[in-house]
């Protein structure tokens, strides 16, 4: 089929990426609203599920391999020191003990874009990297790291975001400690203007906790040599992306890497970057000649690998006495920690109504704390709790029903780029949501329950990317025996890619779904597929799959007229039976048709199609809750959850409720309680294990109703199918804080909304 | 986690010696819930891990009418969870266990473990030279001291993390100890120690103590119990705070009482002046609401716990008044 290259323009997890991408020249017809799918869109179990409940899927964890050696790190126990002297003579002459890696004898490799190097002399945070010691065995290898003696000079550090921004805080860097030396600035109409039209005017300052990702999987990966050859078995969202950062850290060619991943235990966002542990593993495996795992613990993946940034965020907004936005304004800072990311979180003002005149300030802020990374939405969580939470405010001060207020600033048009949407049904998921929740039945007016336990209903919008966009590749193996594989270089976080990639094949060709192999996870024997982060792995994904299976059949169809000596145009396609339309007794198999080929199999590669020009793809949603607030205690429990979202097509029911049942529940973590805590005094973190890190558990988990308002873009994809994963988390905690405030008439401004400050409120009020 | 011996002990007196020769050095080992986790933090690094359960005769449940019940010092939470004559004439202890970690734990954790656990202080359990790990300061005082102490803290400002321990307090229950060769029986109220008199234990066991056995007397016919603990989680955390009340009434008129709490004092704390004056107040908003007034009194509650007043207020309010 056709093919041409083209500018690919869409968000991902860090906003706009614009790339050159290879598509199919004709679109393929997406299948619209009424299509009438047998496989896709069903609730098909998981092709893995029967692995993964019995134990035996492996996950890149569980990877062992002969004669396999064990890593682990030594830590800086500080937040900020020069390394004046490291003595490893003593756990050198442990039995056991392979090799120890550290800045004295390891090539001088940059890291995070060149601010530091992947064993620096100065640590900028409790969790840098020291040391690596290799050893026989997991316990010779800690024994060992208790045996180096570190001379550190202490050096002033800094934790507070506030506090690191002032000129004369301690330095993280020496260039400074606010990213880019400024802030990142947006601004559309005239700001004071619509302040000074407003009839009304509302500001008020919100705030965020630092959250860490700890997925159920470790971060972890398994390396091997083979001569110049480099296998890594890594727990990944982004097998190429850790391939290319590998290679070119160990100066060899990508071509020289695979990078595989099977299974996987969650990422979240926190896996979306290669880490210096896969290359410290590569490093040493290769100077010992043996395989080297490397596993973190739960305290260094509280520390070490991410989390999502904190904010303050001053908001302030002007409407009209009917609700009309007329200005917006927002201004924050977020701690990144000591290498640069960024915090930004204003984009859920900027785009999720219409309100001519916005200007937005955002700093991201460097500390001595350990970084920050993408993390489910980044932004745009902490964004959307403190807006929709304003809104709330603003509704409030009008004396407007806060859906109303929404209503009334909808837009159909992107603020930002003045672009339409290819489609948005959030008016949808207001009515479908409000009556599922019983909002016009259910909501008292905030603060009018009395007794212990006050109930209280809350909602809030959603806006995100996620379409996704080429480019995107499917490469399909049609076998002798009707069999098919396919092959995509993408992965499963979990979330289900393996049994939606089977389901479209199997839709297309009418194969049953038993009779379809995936291979995803593979740098070598795939085809390239995107990173899975930004809600793109289904969008990108599924429409390659479409295709490479629509060329298949059209190949089937081309084979079967040649045998049954007749034109394409009379060959009739139906479940792997091609037969002659004026002679259906004439019919002839995939087998059949495979073996009079001599081919022994048929393959097609797909791609994603180019995206729309001139449109804006987004998913949209609004999340309900309502909670009961026990006044005697401050608690909060969420009694219920609507979620509808648009999100175009959902491809399998039952994976769909799993990512937004998931999203959910991690939403209500943040909202309710996870939140990593630092002693100020010594920079030190004080949650770094999962029970003071507290994540909820089925005690916390409501009853949640998933309301699906979209049946397929018709604009964006062969599929029709934008993302899910990240819509699902980003409104929870704004619309369980908006009903927390309608339950006690209290509004907490800062996350996590716990029992003491709830309380705390309540007695205040009082 | 350090490498260790691990010795099995076939007595008392075996288990006894040697926590008594190398009382630095050796560990006693029982459910293991916590000594595990205190071990593979590195928080603690014994030579000798010296394994109780390998002692036999120490896990039994026995009622005997008019003396009331004794527990031996293994028994898991899990069967005092599920024992009929503890859940006839204790519910307290079995809702006590009840709220006690998860399933898993409770499974493995015994009474006598949970009585000696360490401080949960996430001073105490990170990197901290703190105080009660032998350092010259306790960060939680001006630091993160949100689970911490609001009453009787000081050098140390810990809570007690037993939740048995607070309705063991309420129930008046004593405790057998093994050492030197023979037995002696203390007063749970006299068990615990404050950081004041010594603030790196939690307990006046001695070198070579081992508890053996809780004794807890008959209840009264009349006597009713209740036990409420707050945490933050539904399940698989420690108390923020805890009530634990026995209380003897007639009509709706409180004759004698215990009131003990979890989760304000660094150890489980029980006010006598305010028990004193149980008797006579009547189960009922206005004199419940001026009683539970006086309940921590004293409290002088750090930066960020002021809220552990009003909260212990409230549950024991709520829990007088539903009895």
């Amino acid at each position: 089929m056709a093919r041409k290259i083209v500018k690919s323009r869409y968000y991902g997890d860090e906003g706009l990426i614009e790339t050159m991408a290879e598509v199919p020249v004709d679109k393929l017809k997406a299948w619209g609203p009424d299509a009438e799918l047998k496989v896709v869109g069903k609730p098909v179990s998981r092709l893995d599920g029967y692995e993964k409940v019995t134990g035996k899927a492996a996950f890149t964890f569980d990877v062992s391999l002969p004669r396999m050696t064990y890593a682990k790190i030594l830590r800086s126990m500080v937040p900020h020191a020069k390394i004046r002297s490291i003595d490893t003579s003593e756990a050198e002459d442990l039995p056991g003990v392979l090799k120890i890696l550290t800045h004295k004898n390891c090539p001088v490799i940059p890291w995070h874009w060149g601010t530091t190097v992947l064993f620096d002399t100065e640590v900028r945070y409790q969790g840098d990297e020291v040391a690596c010691v290799v050893a026989e065995s997991m316990q010779i290898a800690e024994d060992a790291l208790s045996l180096i003696k570190v001379d550190y000079e202490i050096l002033p550090f800094v934790s507070d975001p506030s506090e690191a921004m002032k000129a004369e805080a301690p330095k993280v860097h020496a260039w400074g400690n606010i990213i880019d030396g400024k802030p990142s600035l947006y601004s559309r109409g005239d700001v004071e203007k619509g302040f000074q039209d407003s009839d009304v005017i509302f500001e008020d300052t919100y705030s965020t906790q630092v959250v860490v990702h700890n997925p159920t999987e470790a971060h972890c990966s398994v390396v091997s040599w083979d001569g110049d050859k480099l296998t890594v078995w890594d727990s990944t969202q982004a097998l190429f992306g850790v391939r290319d950062a590998i290679a070119k850290s160990l100066s060899m060619p990508a071509s020289k890497v695979r990078v595989i991943k099977k299974f996987m235990g969650g990422g979240f966002g926190g896996k979306l970057e290669a880490g210096k542990y896969s290359v410290i593993a590569a490093l040493i495996s290769k100077e010992i000649g043996r395989p080297v795992r490397i596993a973190l613990d739960r305290k260094e993946m509280n520390l070490s690998v991410g989390n999502r940034p904190d904010s303050v965020q001053k908001l302030k907004a002007g409407a009209k006495k009917d609700g009309t936005l007329l200005a917006l304004s927002h201004y924050s800072f977020g701690n990144v920690g000591a290498y640069p990311n960024d915090a930004d979180c204003s984009w859920p003002l900027r785009t999720l109504y219409k309100c001519p005149n916005v200007r937005t300030e955002e700093y991201s802020v460097l500390t001595n704390l350990g970084r920050a990374r993408a993390y489910r939405a980044p932004g745009h969580v902490q964004g959307t709790f403190a807006f929709e939470s304003m809104m709330d405010d603003l509704a409030e001060k009008l004396g407007l029903d806060p859906l109303e207020l929404r209503r009334k600033n909808y837009t159909e048009i992107d603020p930002v780029s003045n672009r339409p949407y290819t489609s948005k049904l959030i008016l949808d998921a207001y009515q479908k949501g409000s009556e599922a929740i019983g909002w016009k039945e259910k909501r008292k007016p905030a603060g009018s329950e009395k007794g212990r336990f006050r109930r209280g209903i809350g909602m809030a919008s959603q806006i995100w990317w996620g379409g996704g966009g080429p480019p995107a590749y499917a490469t399909i193996k049609l076998n002798e025996d009707a069999s098919l594989h396919v092959m995509a270089g993408t992965q499963d976080l979990g979330t289900g890619t393996y049994t939606f990639l089977a389901q479209i094949a199997s839709e297309v060709l009418e194969l049953p779904i038993e009779k379809i192999q995936v291979t995803i996870g593979d740098t070598e024997t795939c085809p390239y597929c995107s990173l899975s982060g930004g809600s793109m792995t289904a969008p990108s994904v599924s429409p390659a799959v479409r295709d490479a299976s629509e060329q298949m059949k059209r190949k089937l169809i081309s084979a079967a007229g040649a045998i049954l000596e007749t034109s394409e145009s009379n060959v009739k396609y139906s479940a792997g039976k091609m037969s002659r339309l004026d002679d259906p007794a004439k019919i002839i198999s995939i087998s059949e048709v495979i073996e009079k080929l001599d081919e022994k199999m048929i393959v097609t590669t797909g791609a994603r199609e180019a995206n729309p020009e001139g449109y804006e793809i987004n998913t949209f949603g609004a999340q309900f809750a309502e909670v009961e607030v026990d006044t005697d205690t401050g608690k909060v429990r969420v009694i219920k959850v609507v979620a509808a979202h648009d999100i175009g097509r959902v491809l399998n029911q039952k994976t769909l409720f799993n990512q937004l049942h998931g999203g959910i529940i991690q939403g209500i973590g943040y909202a309710l309680m996870e939140e990593r805590v630092v002693d100020t005094y010594t920079g030190k973190v004080l949650t770094t294990n999962i029970h003071d890190y507290k994540i909820p558990t089925i005690m916390e988990t409501p009853q949640i109703e998933v309301i699906i308002v979209s049946s397929g873009d018709l604009l964006i994809s062969n599929t029709g199918v934008k993302g899910v994963g990240e819509p699902a988390i980003i409104p929870t905690a704004a619309a369980i804080a908006n009903a927390v405030y309608n339950a006690t008439g209290v509004r907490i401004k800062s996350l996590p909304i716990t029992a003491d400050k709830v309380l705390m409120a309540l007695s205040e009020k009082n | 986690m350090k490498n260790f011996n691990y010795i099995q002990p076939k007595s008392l007196k075996e288990a006894s010696d040697i926590l008594k020769k190398k009382p630095h050095e050796a560990m006693l080992y029982a459910g293991g819930t916590d000594a595990l986790g205190l071990m593979k933090q590195d928080i603690i690094k014994p030579e000798e891990v010296v394994n109780l359960k390998s002692v036999p005769g120490l896990n039994y449940i026995s009622y005997t009418n008019g003396k009331g019940l004794r527990i031996g010092a293994l028994t898991e939470l899990a069967e005092i969870a599920e024992n009929p004559v503890i859940s006839e004439k204790y519910p307290i202890l079995r809702h006590a266990a009840l709220a006690v970690a998860s399933p898993q734990l409770r499974n493995l954790g015994t009474i006598a473990g949970n009585l000696c656990q360490r401080p949960r202080c996430w001073y105490y359990r990170e990197e901290f030279n703190c105080l009660r790990k032998g350092g010259d300061m306790c960060y939680a005082f001006d630091g993160q001291n949100k689970y911490h102490c609001v009453i009787g803290g000081g050098p140390c400002f810990i809570v007690h993390p037993s939740d048995l321990a607070v309705v063991l307090l309420a129930l008046d229950a004593k405790l057998t100890v093994f050492g030197d060769r023979k037995t002696r029986t203390v007063q749970l109220k006299d068990f615990f120690v404050s950081p004041g008199d010594d603030y790196q234990h939690e307990n006046n066991l001695k070198a070579g103590e081992i508890i053996t056995e809780i004794q807890i007397p008959e209840l009264p016919q009349d006597a009713k119990s209740a036990f409420v603990k707050f945490r933050e989680r539904g399940v698989w955390d420690f108390a923020v705070v805890s009530v634990g009340a026995v209380i003897r009434k007639e009509g709706s008129k409180v004759i004698s009482g215990k009131l003990a709490f979890g989760g304000v004092a660094p150890i489980p704390w029980m006010d006598e002046s305010l028990n004193a004056k149980l008797p006579g107040v009547a189960l009922s908003e206005e004199p419940v609401a001026q009683l539970v007034s006086e309940i921590l009194k004293k409290a002088e509650p750090l930066s960020k716990n002021a809220y552990k007043v009003p909260l212990v207020r409230n549950l024991t309010k709520r829990l007088l008044l539903e009895l």
